[in-house]
């Protein structure tokens, strides 16, 4: 068991808005470990997609990952993570939402 | 962290306020939930002034301070100010004096303006306060009221928490919030749970998406805060573990510090997991009146078996 902390910087230019938040929660799904996310304080689940929407986190805006669960599945949940928001989650930064 | 400009902003209209001096200063923190009449203080007894309450200036302390002198009273007035003071409220619509209004511009200390009478304003004030000073966490859950008790639903990710509260809504009873609860630790020892305004009145329901349950069902199947009276945990049915069979024993848990009646449900298919919840409700109701199903089954039966224990010896 481990636990991995890292911080990101949401890149897409219309924040973690419905879209975005879909992916997290699709790709959470093929992981076992316990996944939160720490924006201005508050600490939700990352499986739940009400709760990331309830941050409203805008572009630039610097979230918290907290990983919890069997070292490979852990690390492999982080890296798949950080990967989602460095991608701007496959969004065009600069028009945001594509049908 | 509060600050005098999150009360002004949030509670200025209710408390009728009205910034007189101090502008500079709305950024102050205040670090205790408590307010305090000067009366003594302004006398000059400064043993144990709590330089950290919020100040205000009733008529007693205002008639006290047009009888002095201008230079005293200037001077009473800059000793009972300081940098950790985070405001001051002058009641029953009084001028603040001269002397106050220019040390509140020169310390930045906000003074404020309000109609209320002195101890109505207390009262009210220290109410806020409290509920602004509440401690509050933030509950992974579902939050139904059924039948006028709070029911908290926890349980990991897609047991059916969601699904559990549209059934409850369906049958009339009313969500506060779904997914995410901010529980709230208030005066009297309990708990109250609301939602974030963002996602309140929602519900996600896998295989249809986000829904609007104000707007699906109407404002009856909806209400914003509740008190959490039981916590419900629902888990995937395992073959191999011990469920409570009778009920004599009663489960609690702990959130902030406050015990909850806390029960585990089993959920698997053939389970109507919205009627044993809607049953943990009124068994609830029930215990809160004074009685216990499964107390009173007990003593029954002990009291059948004393009984056939007597007449047995009489043979």
């Amino acid at each position: 068991m481990m636990k991995l902390i890292r911080k990101v910087q949401v890149k897409n230019s219309l924040g973690l808005h419905t879209r975005p938040a879909t992916v997290i929660v699709q790709l959470l799904q093929q992981s076992a470990s316990r996944v939160s996310f720490t924006y201005r304080r508050e600490t939700i689940n990352a499986r739940s997609l009400l709760s990331i929407l309830m941050l409203a986190a805008s572009k630039d805006a610097r979230l918290t990952i907290t990983v919890e669960g069997e070292d490979a599945d852990a690390q492999q949940t982080m890296s798949r993570l950080v990967d989602a928001f460095e991608n701007s989650f496959g969004e065009n930064g600069n028009y945001g939402y594509q049908c | 962290m509060y600050k005098v400009q999150d009360l002004y902003k949030e509670h200025g209209n209710k408390l009728s306020l009205k910034l007189v001096a101090g502008e500079g200063g709305m950024q102050r923190r205040i670090m205790v939930p408590e307010a305090q009449r000067p009366g003594l203080s302004l006398s000059g007894y400064l043993k144990n002034h709590a330089a950290k309450r919020i100040l205000i200036f009733g008529k007693v302390e205002i008639e006290y301070l047009r009888d002095l002198k201008p230079a005293v009273r200037r001077s009473r007035l800059k000793k009972i100010l300081f940098d950790m003071t985070p405001a001051i409220i002058v009641a029953r619509n009084y001028r603040a004096p001269e002397e106050l209004i220019m040390l509140c511009d020169d310390q930045n200390i906000p003074l404020l303006r309000t109609s209320m009478q002195t101890m109505d304003l207390l009262s009210r004030l220290t109410l806020l306060l409290m509920e602004a000073f509440a401690p509050t966490v933030s509950c992974y859950g579902t939050l139904v009221e059924v039948f006028g008790v709070g029911v908290l639903i926890r349980g990991d990710s897609s047991v059916g928490k969601s699904e559990a509260a549209l059934g409850l809504i369906e049958r009339g009873h009313r969500l506060v919030s779904d997914d995410i609860v901010k529980v709230k630790r208030r005066e009297g020892n309990h708990l109250e749970g609301c939602g974030a305004e963002l996602t309140r009145h929602h519900l996600e329901i896998r295989g249809i998406g986000i829904i609007n349950v104000a707007h699906l069902h109407g404002v009856v199947c909806v209400r914003d805060t509740k008190r959490v009276d039981v916590v419900v945990k629902l888990e995937a049915w395992d073959d191999h573990a011990f469920y409570d069979r009778v009920g004599l024993d009663e489960k609690f848990c702990d959130i902030l510090g406050v015990k909850v009646p806390f029960h585990v449900l089993p959920v698997k298919p053939g389970r109507d997991v919205v009627l044993l919840l809607e049953t943990i409700a009124l068994n609830h109701r029930l215990k809160d009146m004074g009685y216990n199903s499964a107390k009173e089954f007990n003593t029954k039966l002990l009291e059948m078996i004393a009984f056939k224990k007597e007449t047995r010896a009489e043979k």
